[in-house]
């Protein structure tokens, strides 16, 4: 499980969700509707997924969606998906890379 | 459509490239034996599904990249005569990032400008897409270039890719300009000339670049930079011009 706290003090990271794949929410963290957020991230990431095993990608690591001026970063960690949102939205680089070490993965 | 797709096929790692509207219906796809047309208007169709979704959370969203344990999905939207359309990369883990995010613009302009009906650029999008299909020609760098002989502005020693077209007031203007994406490409690579020209039309939106907003370019792409250090390098060297 993904530590949100710690997540949401990168710099950079406005808000975070933690949900799972099913559209479960489970925590937020200066989110104010966190079950909206997650359940979208979870729809997202599933059909992001499915287009990936069509195409032989092989399983979603992670997902940056980037705006004008803010961005999103959804990383799923098997069943669990953590959503940060980032601002601004040149910060999601920077913000992937964070993520990436504190919940450790590499993708 | 076709030399668009064509000249994405042709960067390293790059498997497929396909172009659908918000319907999810597939307008023109490029790619490896694999990907036939069946299986593109399918993963077409479910891109489509889920860009919608992300409408709801991030109603302005440019670009969406998605990490496989193989591979990338990026998607980029174009819009077009107030549609909304999407250009798709599948690439494998060789893919360059840097280099195709730029190339993944310039080919998003150009499709642009093909959905609304005009040109690509000089010799690219023209004619019927039956004269088109089968090429494999894409533009060479020099025709996607802007006509920059009058302002003063030189890209030739920085990069030859990821051009659009920005406006100077005079050539100091351009020189300037220049000068910034040299030092920028220091810090943040070869996109540094795309975040110029992205900061040359937030901060001078209206009217030609010119010296008047130098300063608020050099802040705008200052926070390109994570590294503090870095930012304040990039503000020094370019506050000596």
């Amino acid at each position: 499980m993904a530590d949100l706290a710690l997540i949401a003090r990168i710099p950079s990271v406005a808000s975070a969700v933690l949900g799972d794949l099913a559209g479960g929410f489970y925590d937020a963290i200066r989110e104010g509707d966190g079950e909206s957020v997650a359940s979208v991230a979870a729809f997202v990431s599933s059909a992001l997924a499915g287009a990936g095993e069509e195409l032989g990608l092989g399983a979603l690591h992670r997902v940056g969606i980037a705006g004008e001026k803010r961005a999103l970063a959804v990383v799923v960690l098997g069943n669990s998906v953590v959503i940060a949102r980032i601002e601004p939205a040149a910060s999601l680089a920077a913000v992937e890379r964070a993520l990436d070490a504190a919940v450790g993965t590499g993708g | 459509m076709d030399p668009i797709l064509q000249s994405l096929m042709d960067l390293a790692g790059v498997t497929a490239v396909l172009v659908f509207d918000s319907a999810g219906q597939l307008l023109g796809h490029r790619g490896h034996t694999v990907y036939d047309q069946g299986l593109c208007e399918q993963v077409s169709g479910a891109l489509a599904k889920a860009l919608d979704a992300v409408q709801l959370q991030q109603e302005d969203w440019e670009t969406v990249t998605a990490h496989f344990a193989d591979g990338k999905l990026v998607l980029r939207r174009v819009i077009a005569n107030g549609q909304t359309h999407v250009l798709t990369v599948v690439a494998d883990a060789t893919l360059n990032p840097s280099f195709a995010t730029v190339a993944i613009r310039v080919a998003a302009g150009k499709l642009k400008r093909v959905l609304e009906g005009g040109p690509a650029s000089s010799g690219v999008g023209t004619g019927s897409s039956a004269a088109r299909a089968g090429s494999s020609s894409s533009p060479a760098p020099s025709e996607s270039r802007p006509n920059l002989a009058n302002s003063g502005l030189s890209w030739s020693k920085i990069s030859n890719v990821g051009l659009s077209r920005v406006s100077v007031a005079d050539p100091a203007s351009g020189a300037f300009l220049a000068r910034c994406a040299k030092e920028l490409a220091q810090h943040v690579g070869p996109i540094a000339k795309v975040y110029v020209e992205e900061a040359v039309r937030r901060v001078s939106p209206e009217t030609p670049f010119s010296m008047a907003v130098a300063r608020a370019l050099i802040d705008d792409l200052g926070a390109q930079i994570e590294d503090a250090a870095d930012r304040t390098q990039f503000q020094k060297a370019l506050a000596k011009a």
